[in-house]
């Protein structure tokens, strides 16, 4: 009952450099926490460049990435591992937390808050000095590879009120705040990723950046770089500007006539 | 002169110094025409003369202008006779003489024969009416239209003359009202008047008048333009995103009087008019004004700046400590308008580019907007117009003057505008203007910048002087009313200790911006509060620590109830509330969740019927949970709405004449229907506070009670009393959360200002640091705390207290009812 399944497909690790645009020395903080080894805490809100961040470091250092989207009902045991049956055989088969101990990749759980109060606990042990990862079922405790190394990614906004992580937990990441990047960063973010001219993509994030003003009043997320980016995309793709905002930034953000019929206005300004 | 001249001028002499004297002075003007038009000239007058003094005197005044207007005596002196017909004509003499030269020069002989014949067809009828005609400035009669519109203007009005209602009454509302609406609008306001008249008299004269509600509110409704009102939140929304400016909105004045309505500020509200010309215009204007606020037109140090430049210390304060320009502009005496006007373009000017730099094309937009509608009627008002219109045109292009150039510079002030405008009013060729001249001298969307007295702004980035100068934060927006007869408690309720005049003055806060007396009752020394209650500690920010056992709290009654008006919430948002339990019960079915691993079920488990078998087969003894069960997903969450029954939930909201106490009931009504509907366990409870040993927590709904018709009828009655010690209550709330069995636990806090006692000592840091601490101590003790703010100011110190996405300013009162049980249902979660 001990085997491993096998089959499992191999871990993946990333041939193409994943653009990434630093902001400030979130470069150096990361790998210093990688090369010390500590947990990384991800914090920022949505469409800032978070995943694309850890995706970008996992192909420097070269070490596979394990995506977790948590979800509210994601266990401990999904993450940890279930044993299944083959034949007339049981088999364990790891989780992806798991998975990522054994062979030294970097795990990224992203939304943590998402997810059960009991996944939290198993990630306790990983996240200090004793480094290993209880796994109850088996009876053992495995130690985590040279290579391993917990990110989490959280997201502190409106809806997370009741599922904030703990403070005893957050203490045990190293935390890295990201924010939407200052507009000449946004501007070229903006014309690599969706392949928009200059004036375009300069325009578009002005306006996002006045359109940032109106957090607390009903957004609950800002317009985001992802979104800018998806808009710029459109636009490349030949849609009409207003048309591609409204698509890709209006209609997504807000149901509220008024907040978008302001956003229109905001973004006319510019395109009109 | 011949001989009937003489003798007509010794007559006159022999009756009257005076009047010898005056036809003496206007016969030159009229020899030139000849011995037979001289005598027939001193006819008239002398005939006016005998048949009434005053009337003959302003004939022989008026000559001259007369003359040389319609060049000769005709027709205005066979006019003249028109006076001799009736009684008590004078007065109405005294006016045609005065105005027909401006009349005849303007409107030409045709159009003042109009004019003229529309006034003398009264004097039959009623002679005040004709004087009130003929008194009435040509300007304001004819609105700038042509002669023939003033027959338009007046055909109703003859009607009226037969149910006694004189013209003095109609055409004072009748030229305000064609300035509003235009002529269609004036003979659909008339015949609604003649139905009005028809039920009483009093009632006609109000409408016709404009002072009745009913004619106002018709006004507004007929009124041509675009209305603000439904549009206040979109206006909001964009000043914010553009400026980051939040302001409270209030409604504008509005006057009757026509020309044109601004939007004003006095620095902490916007004062929004009820109707502007288009949306753009609106929209223009709200930038503009943004764009003022924004860029320091009345920010503190700017506006010392200017008072220092004309050699005053201090900005002098009106008694609500405001800002008043007068003394500013005082030097120029009469011509103070004009140097205002002059400043006015400069400093909007600036502002305006400073506002280019970060909307692009909105200079253009201003140019367009002023294209559109044209320079305004009268030479003298358009000379400013052209001027602004002019500069901003060179703005955009980059071609000021070289002397403007410095406006242009991000670093430029109200002061290098000011300074400007001295310069060009010493070598101004702008025409004097009058007041009522003035509103059309304004390019779209721009207003007088001094128009009200402005309470003065802090420089953004003082982030300090914000948080500790306290005195005029949280004040803004909220008339301060004097407070209520407090709700009687049961017990030694202090509300009924301190006397009224306690909080009126000026010092500390208590609640949003009710004053307090400057001087505190030494920390509520002396103050013996009743026995007994929970101790709990409060944080000192000033020294770092806790102070153990400070604050008490008690939990009290309260009495007062009012089953009627919990009724009367019930049925106003009736719909609102079946439109919740609707969504509610709809979302039910997807909130049924499948419980995995239960003992018993209407389907297997997959994955733990696996789990079983495998641990079966390894040897060990599992538990047979393999089955799923669908029911109601248990939420598990406990929450206890903690509201602020502070005095300052009795202040009326604006001007809407809505108090916050009204919308705290049907919110805390609707709120407890949408949690029954729902299931959730919650407690609904109150909170005031005087001084730390009396911070009272009135429960009205525990978690173990029923919400029922009593604690609906104690929602009811709610009132408020006292001040708002949060930190505790925070503390004690946590308590009664602890004890329900509920995994989640929530405290949602509703409140309409900062934290504030009567011994805070006027430092509003100290309870808000204390605050921060209960929220803190919370969060380590499970309960999350989320705010719902109705202070305009709120995300000024809410993200330091609460943290972000903690908090949640609601700009309308109005809509906290609805809001409140949708903000719960998305903070816990849903399906």
């Amino acid at each position: 009952m001990t085997q491993v399944a096998s089959g499992q497909e191999p871990l993946r690790y990333l041939t193409e450099e994943p653009f990434y645009q630093p902001v400030g020395n979130e470069l150096g903080v990361f790998m210093a926490a990688w090369g010390k080894r500590l947990p990384v805490m991800l914090k920022g809100p949505t469409g800032c460049g978070k995943t694309r961040f850890l995706e970008h470091m996992a192909w420097r250092l070269k070490r596979p990435l394990i995506t977790v989207a948590c979800h509210e009902d994601l266990t401990s045991s999904d993450l940890v591992g279930r044993f299944l049956i083959e034949g007339e055989e049981t088999v364990w088969q790891d989780g992806p937390l798991t998975r990522a101990v054994r062979e030294g990749a970097i795990c990224y759980l992203d939304e943590i808050v998402e997810a059960r109060t009991d996944t939290t606990v198993v990630i306790h042990p990983l996240t200090d000095h004793r480094r290993h990862l209880p796994i109850d079922k088996l009876g053992m405790e495995i130690g985590a590879h040279p290579d391993f190394l917990l990110v989490i990614s959280y997201n502190p906004g409106y809806q997370t009120v009741l599922k904030d992580l703990k403070p005893s937990t957050k203490q045990r990441f190293v935390g890295m705040n990201f924010q939407y990047p200052p507009s000449a960063l946004e501007k070229q973010i903006v014309m690599r990723e969706a392949g928009l001219d200059a004036e375009r993509a300069e325009k578009l994030v002005q306006a996002a950046a006045k359109a940032r003003n109106l957090k607390d009043q009903g957004l609950q997320e800002v317009t985001s770089t992802r979104a800018l980016v998806y808009a710029g995309t459109l636009m490349a793709a030949g849609l009409e500007p207003m048309e591609a905002v409204a698509a890709a930034i209006i209609h997504p953000q807000t149901d509220d006539p008024e907040l978008a019929a302001a956003l229109t206005e905001i973004f006319q300004t510019f395109f009109g | 002169m011949s001989a009937a001249t003489e003798e007509i001028l010794e007559h006159l002499d022999a009756v009257s110094f005076v009047a010898g004297r005056d036809a003496r002075a206007a016969l030159p003007a009229v020899l030139p025409l000849g011995e037979t038009a001289a005598l027939r000239f001193l006819e008239t007058g002398r005939d006016l003369f005998f048949y009434d003094r005053e009337a003959g005197k302003a004939l022989f005044h008026a000559t001259a202008d007369l003359v040389q207007a319609f060049g000769g005596l005709d027709p205005w002196l066979a006019q003249a006779r028109i006076f001799l017909t009736q009684r008590g004509t004078f007065r109405a003499a005294v006016g045609f003489f005065e105005q027909a030269a401006t009349v005849c020069k303007q409107y030409g002989l045709d159009g003042e024969k109009i004019w003229f014949e529309e006034g003398a067809a009264w004097i039959p009828l009623h002679v005040d009416s004709a004087a009130a005609y003929f008194r009435m400035p040509v300007a304001r009669l004819f609105g700038g239209l042509p002669a023939k519109d003033l027959q338009v203007l007046l055909a109703p009005a003859r009607e009226f003359a037969k149910d006694r209602l004189g013209l003095a009454s109609y055409l004072e509302g009748a030229v305000k009202v064609r300035a509003l609406c235009g002529l269609a609008g004036v003979s659909h306001w008339a015949a609604r008047g003649r139905d009005v008249l028809a039920a009483g008299r009093v009632r006609g004269e109000a409408w016709f008048r404009l002072e009745s509600d009913e004619s106002r509110a018709f006004l507004l409704e007929v009124l041509p333009g675009f209305r603000l009102g439904p549009h206040k939140r979109l206006f909001a929304l964009l000043l914010q995103a553009w400026t980051g400016l939040y302001l409270p909105m209030e409604e504008g004045d509005w006057s009757a009087e026509g020309g044109r309505s601004f939007l004003e500020t006095d620095g902490r509200s916007l004062f929004v008019p009820a109707v502007m010309p288009d949306r753009e215009e609106a929209m223009l204007a709200f930038y503009h004004l943004g764009a003022h606020l924004a860029f320091g037109s009345y920010e503190e140090a700017a506006i010392q700046s200017l008072f220092r430049e004309i050699g005053m210390e201090h900005p002098p304060l009106d008694a609500d400590q405001r800002v008043t320009w007068r003394p500013l502009f005082a030097r120029f005496g009469q011509d103070l308008l004009r140097f205002q006007l002059i400043f006015d373009i400069l400093e909007d000017l600036r502002v305006d580019l400073a506002m280019e730099r970060e909307m692009p094309g909105y200079l253009q937009r201003i140019l367009a907007a002023a294209e559109r509608c044209g320079p305004p009627p009268g030479s003298t008002a358009a000379a400013y117009w052209q001027e602004a219109l002019v500069l901003t045109r060179q703005a955009q292009s980059h071609n000021l003057p070289q002397d403007l150039a410095v406006l242009a510079s991000p670093t430029a002030g109200i002061l290098d505008a000011f300074r400007l405008a001295m310069a060009r009013y010493a070598e101004t060729s702008l025409p004097p203007l009058q007041l009522a001249e003035r509103a059309a001298a304004f390019l779209p969307g721009h207003s007088p910048n001094a128009a009200r007295p402005v309470y003065p702004r802090r420089q953004k980035g003082a982030e300090g002087a914000e948080m500790d100068a306290g005195g005029n934060l949280g004040a803004a927006g909220h008339q301060e009313k004097p407070r209520e007869a407090p709700q009687a408690a049961e017990g030694n309720d202090p509300d009924l200790e301190i006397p009224p005049e306690d909080i009126q003055g000026t010092g500390g806060r208590v609640g949003v911006g009710i004053p307090l007396p400057a001087k505190v009752h030494g920390s509520g020394r002396g103050v013996q509060g009743p026995k007994g209650g929970w101790p709990y500690r409060e944080w000192d920010y000033r020294q770092g620590k806790y102070k153990e056992n400070w604050a008490r709290v008690h939990e009290r009654k309260l009495r007062e109830r009012d089953e009627v008006r919990a009724v009367e919430i019930a049925a106003q948002y009736q719909g609102t509330l079946q439109r919740l339990k609707k969504a509610l019960q709809a979302q039910k079915p997807t909130r049924m969740a499948p419980l995995r691993r239960q003992k018993e079920g209407e389907e297997p488990d997959l994955d733990a019927a696996v789990q079983f078998v495998v641990e079966r087969r390894a040897g060990q003894s599992p538990k047979a949970n393999i089955y799923r069960q669908r029911r109601p997903l248990q939420r598990d969450t406990a929450v206890l709405l903690l509201a602020d029954l502070s005095t300052s939930i009795m202040a009326e909201a604006g001007e809407t004449g809505i108090r916050v106490v009204d919308r705290l009931q049907a919110a805390m009504l609707l709120f407890g229907e949408a949690l029954l509907e729902v299931g959730d366990p919650f407690a609904l409870y109150g909170f005031a506070s005087k001084y730390h040993q009396e911070v009272l927590l009135y429960p009205i709904k525990r978690f173990d009670e029923p919400f029922d018709a009593r604690a609906r009828a104690i929602l009811g009655g709610l009132s408020g009393r006292l001040a708002t010690r949060m930190g505790a209550a925070i503390r004690h709330s946590v308590r009664q959360l602890q004890n329900s069995p509920a995994q989640r636990r929530l405290l949602l806090l509703l409140s309409d200002g900062r934290p504030a006692d009567y011994d805070d000592g006027g430092d509003p840091r100290y309870l808000q640091e204390d605050t921060r601490m209960a929220v803190r101590e919370a969060l380590e003790q499970g309960v999350h705390c989320f705010c719902i703010s109705l202070d305009p100011r709120g995300g000024e110190y809410l993200p330091l207290v609460f943290g972000n996405g903690h908090y949640l300013v609601l700009p309308h009162l109005d809509q906290l009812p609805q809001r409140l049980p949708e903000i719960y249902l998305r903070l816990r979660g849903q399906g």
